[in-house]
């Protein structure tokens, strides 16, 4: 009941025009990925979705509009948003870092719930709770820009190149722990990455982005066996 | 919570909650015998060094407003000193022109103060870095001619004077002791505000404006509503700052808030330690006693010592006096336990 369906987005920075009008849907429940080159629009589509950038078109997420509202309606309409580069609050604590992803929502007795369900996926985070956030490893923050992410207990979950400058055995657990999240908590997933075998493995659906347009769409296998595809992100098969 | 945790496992604990409480009793510790030094120190010294010391806590209470939008919301104002001589003036007056007691003014200059502050800060604080730096430097020099202009209520160039505060007989206290003790208090009650704001959700959201202004924006924080919240809370402390500034000195004149106060409650709190709670009070005592000491050796001298001791300290401690101050206490070897 709660599907993303994103119609005619157009959105841009000023006078410079960034997405030409982007249409897919996401099935709650599902992971959807984007892919594409540098500079195609997939972390301006993201930032379109959570109120961030101007936008024409629409993007329900169940019925409700988003686009248009700024991101604080967004956040409390249950979109979680982990930007490109983890956004990690660097002087602040691990738990109060934890805790701003909570910004949003009320009721403690639910939050503090929500909190140690989050050590379950990611332990490592329990033992440096009190610590600074900046002194974490780049996968441990991005470990704890996910759980913070899930602290707005969201029912949509934009992931932006949550890949970026880890390790690829960092990155698959990290993927590993996606695909758990969305199992477990049905929460609906849009992820853009550049490691296009990874998120493909996890995705049901796939689109690629090129100069601000959807070029292809289709199901995860459909994308994996394209060729062009499978040239241009995956880097094997001619 | 964490408490029992750690009680039950005996194994590989994490070394960093041991060390942040080592440092929080240092903290307390620390605390309860400067204020033990601060009840006590009144009665030790002569009267024009209680002065001096009321004045450390009058600049140490703006300070702690400066601190709240420099420090923790990461905003800039070159302007504070505008919002001090507004709450010094606003008790001026109602002391003046009014016959208001005097503990009543206090009050009111902190609402005044924060309703131009909030009313400022709405377009300011859509603006960020020089931009805002500069807007802020211009309520500071506006300031002046303004008070001067008119005339009727301000007292105009002349000033207002005023009969300062006398102690309750009962107090058995000299009159530079008692104007100390009403400064104490309300640096005390205003250090006590501003500490337990800091813990609130509210202090994490103006955290989170000040270190990830994108991260903080997707997470519900209205940018603009915590910017000019910060903004308004920073104005009102420094309105209260100023109508104690009034009883203290019993005399109000437009030349005593020109800009050179702004810039040197900016550099005091940024010398003190941006984001730190000691940092105002030790910028207090930076803005109280560097430019006295320093016109000593030379009239032109407080603006080159000034300038030399903020070039110093943001390359030797970034983190200003009271961040090398928690350096070195955390240096301190620790009993094994």
């Amino acid at each position: 009941m709660s599907d993303l369906v994103v119609d005619g987005l157009v959105a841009g920075y000023g006078d410079v025009r960034v997405l030409h009008g982007v249409s897919f849907t996401v099935r709650q429940g599902e992971v959807c990925a984007i892919l594409g080159p540098n500079g195609a629009g997939k972390t301006t589509l993201l930032r379109a979705l959570s109120g961030m950038v101007r936008t024409r078109g629409t993007a329900t997420l169940g019925g409700t509009e988003l686009a248009g509202r700024s991101p604080d309606t967004v956040a409390r309409l249950g979109v979680a948003h982990v930007p490109e580069g983890r956004g990690t609050f660097m002087p602040l604590t691990v738990e109060d870092n934890l805790r701003l992803g909570a910004f949003v929502r009320r009721g403690r007795a639910e939050v503090e719930a929500d909190l140690e369900r989050i050590f379950t996926y990611f332990p490592v985070l329990k033992t440096r709770l009190k610590q600074e956030a900046g002194s974490l490893s780049g996968g441990e923050q991005q470990m704890l820009a996910l759980g913070r992410a899930l602290m707005l207990r969201p029912r949509l979950l934009l992931l932006d190149e949550p890949s970026l400058g880890l390790a690829p055995l960092v990155t698959r657990e990290l993927f590993r722990i996606v695909q758990a999240i969305n199992a477990e908590e049905q929460t609906t997933v849009v992820v853009v990455e550049q490691n296009a075998h990874l998120a493909l493995g996890i995705a049901q659906q796939a689109h690629v982005l090129e100069t601000g347009r959807i070029v292809l769409s289709g199901t995860a296998e459909d994308i994996r066996a394209d060729e062009q595809v499978a040239q241009s992100y995956l880097g094997y098969r001619v | 919570m964490t408490e029992s945790t750690k009680t039950d496992e005996k194994t590989s604990a994490p070394p960093a909650p041991v060390r942040t409480s080592a440092v929080a009793r240092w903290r307390w510790g620390a605390l309860a015998v400067l204020l033990v030094l601060a009840v006590y120190a009144p009665f030790q010294l002569a009267p024009f060094y209680v002065f001096q010391l009321t004045m450390v806590l009058v600049y140490a209470v703006a300070l702690l407003g400066l601190n709240l939008l420099v420090g923790h919301a990461g905003q800039i104002s070159l302007g504070h000193g505008a919002f001090f001589a507004i709450g010094a003036y606003t008790a001026a007056i109602l002391m003046e022109r009014e016959a208001l007691p005097y503990p009543l003014t206090l009050p009111v200059a902190a609402a005044v103060a924060f309703l131009i502050g909030l009313g400022l800060g709405v377009p300011a604080m859509r603006l960020r870095g020089l931009y805002l730096a500069l807007v802020t430097l211009a309520i500071a020099i506006f300031l002046v001619p303004l008070l001067k202009r008119f005339e009727e209520l301000t007292g105009g160039s002349m000033g207002l004077t005023l009969a300062k505060p006398q102690p309750p007989a009962w107090t058995g206290l000299a009159e530079d002791q008692w104007l100390y003790f009403i400064a104490l208090i309300v640096a005390v009650g205003a250090f006590l505000l501003v500490a337990s704001l800091l813990r609130s959700r509210v202090g994490r959201a103006l955290h989170a404006v000040r270190d990830n202004e994108i991260a903080a924006e997707v997470m519900g924080v209205r940018l603009s509503f915590y910017k000019t919240l910060a903004f308004a809370w920073s104005a009102m402390l420094a309105g209260v700052a100023g109508s104690v500034y009034t009883w203290v000195i019993g005399f109000v004149s437009p030349d005593s808030f020109t800009v050179n106060l702004s810039i040197n409650l900016l550099a005091g709190i940024v010398v003190g330690g941006l984001g730190s709670l000691s940092g105002p009070v030790l910028g207090g005592l930076f803005v109280m006693f560097v430019p006295s000491i320093s016109q000593d050796i030379n009239d032109a001298a407080p603006g080159v010592i000034f300038g030399l001791l903020i070039i110093a300290v943001m390359y030797v401690a970034p983190t200003g006096l009271a961040g090398l101050a928690g350096r070195l206490i955390k240096k301190i070897p620790r009993k094994k336990e």
